[in-house]
């Protein structure tokens, strides 16, 4: 059913993620595209120097999901084609656009913030979710 | 009443100036460090534990230069006592969780604790000397070396071929000091003096038109002020998963605020001590250090959310105190 999939992942839950993946597609010849997207976006008045490291570190973590992730997967799933996507931007958007130029057929991500995490830091699922262009896998953490 | 939106107006630009001012400076000055090859890691260290502090620092030092010791003093005290306990627990209270790293942790936190105690004993022996002064940027000096040396372990177990290759050919590009980057430093410098002296002279007219005592004006309005990089540093890097830089530049800011926001103003003249600031502010500074380890070893090494609450009850009831019941 699912021939393209996008993996979504800010670095956390990847167990729970990643087991839902391969529940999805085990057995089955697909391509997996694991998508990370560094966050830019600063306050104002942030200082350049710093916003240099938070981008040096956070794109340093993204290679290090991204590389641990497609490790599992080809580990588990042996007929699974990877491809690792790094981008910079608001991860939502990113994430949304990703799919759409992609033609994915399914976007499998997590969601687990309480309300007053989803108040306070908002939340990059519920955005997916909205303007999505395919079916959307939501992994829900407790 | 044109007089107070004036100078209130006043504040907000001139600290917009200064906080963007000592960007730009320390920006520059470690490009130039870096031409002139200084180690990556000295200048990174340096500039980080340096760079959120300088506002406080210039508003300290051009306040003790102007005349105004008293902000000087209460711009350092109260900056640390709201670096941890307004900014760190409003971090802790949005994202959720600060997770700390156990050795970096230690070091800077003992650091903190043991500047604030000197303080205290300096303050207890009455004024600040120059004395004081030369011990206090003594311990600055170890603590950097402190940074340098663990930054230098961690680099080399994180050292990485292509990191080799990229420092190589960056050492290839820098070799002369372009012109531009000497106009920004002098540029940043010029900045931050005259940010900082609009800044305290805002804050010194502002508080004999409302009536109150320029220490306070200190504690509060420019402490809160001139900590505006570390909120947005720390706040941000908590809401992005980089505890390490969100603890460390809080904890770091407030040896630089008291070692050298205290001890380099004490070096060119005495800093006297309000009965005040060594009975309540200090002890406060130093509960507030000891309140915060407490609330991560008991939320097992992470600062979790009900401890960012308790952190910013306690600067409310601080506040409260100091600004009602103790003037």
């Amino acid at each position: 059913m699912y021939e393209k999939i996008l993996v979504a992942t800010m670095g956390e839950y990847m167990d729970e993620i990643l087991e839902n993946t391969i529940d999805v597609v085990s057995g089955k010849e697909v391509e997996i595209i694991g998508i990370y997207v560094v966050d830019i976006s600063v306050p104002f008045l942030t200082p350049v120097r710093v916003k240099n490291m938070m981008h040096k570190e956070l794109t340093l973590r993204g290679r290090e999901i991204l590389n641990s992730m497609e490790e599992q997967l080809q580990e588990v799933c042996k007929g699974i084609k990877f491809k690792k996507v790094l981008l910079e931007g608001n991860p939502a958007e990113e994430i949304v656009k990703t799919a759409e130029n992609e033609n994915v057929d399914l976007i499998v991500m997590s969601t687990g913030k309480s309300r007053v995490d989803k108040h306070l830091l908002g939340s990059v699922s519920e955005k997916v979710v909205h303007s999505a262009p395919c079916s959307v896998l939501l992994v829900r953490i407790n | 009443m044109l007089n107070i939106i004036l100078y209130i107006i006043g504040l907000v630009i001139s600290l917009i100036i200064v906080v963007k001012s000592a960007d730009v400076f320390v920006d520059n000055l470690v490009e130039i460090g870096s031409t002139l090859g200084i180690s990556e890691i000295i200048l990174g260290v340096t500039a980080s534990a340096i760079g959120t502090s300088l506002p406080e620092f210039g508003s300290a030092l051009i306040a003790s230069l102007s005349g105004s010791v008293d902000i000087g003093v209460g711009t350092v005290i109260g900056s640390n006592i709201w670096n941890i306990a307004g900014i760190l627990g409003i971090s802790a209270t949005v994202s959720g969780v600060i997770r700390t790293n156990k050795k970096g942790l230690t070091r800077d936190w003992l650091m903190t604790l043991i500047t604030g105690i000197i303080l205290l004993i300096f303050m207890f022996f009455g004024d600040i000397h120059w004395s004081a002064s030369i011990i206090m940027i003594a311990a600055y000096g170890y603590y950097l070396h402190l940074l340098i040396k663990s930054q230098r372990e961690q680099n080399q177990v994180n050292s990485s071929e292509e990191e080799k290759i990229d420092e190589s050919e960056n050492n290839q590009n820098k070799r002369n000091i372009d012109k531009k980057t000497i106009a920004l430093v002098v540029i940043g410098l010029i900045g931050l003096i005259i940010g900082c002296r609009i800044l305290v002279f805002s804050g010194v007219e502002l508080a004999r038109i409302a009536g109150i005592p320029a220490m306070i004006m200190g504690l509060f309005t420019l402490a809160i002020g001139t900590s505006i990089p570390e909120l947005v540093v720390t706040l941000s890097s908590a809401m992005k998963g980089l505890h390490d830089l969100s603890i460390g530049t809080v904890l770091g800011s407030n040896t630089f605020n008291i070692l050298i926001g205290i001890g380099i103003p004490a070096l060119v003249m005495t800093v006297p001590v309000e009965p005040l600031s060594l009975t309540f502010d200090a002890p406060v500074m130093l509960f507030i250090t000891i309140l915060l380890m407490v609330l991560i070893r008991a939320g097992k090494m992470k600062l979790n959310r009900i401890a960012g609450i308790i952190l910013v009850a306690s600067y409310i009831t601080y506040a409260v105190f100091r600004l009602f019941i103790l003037v």
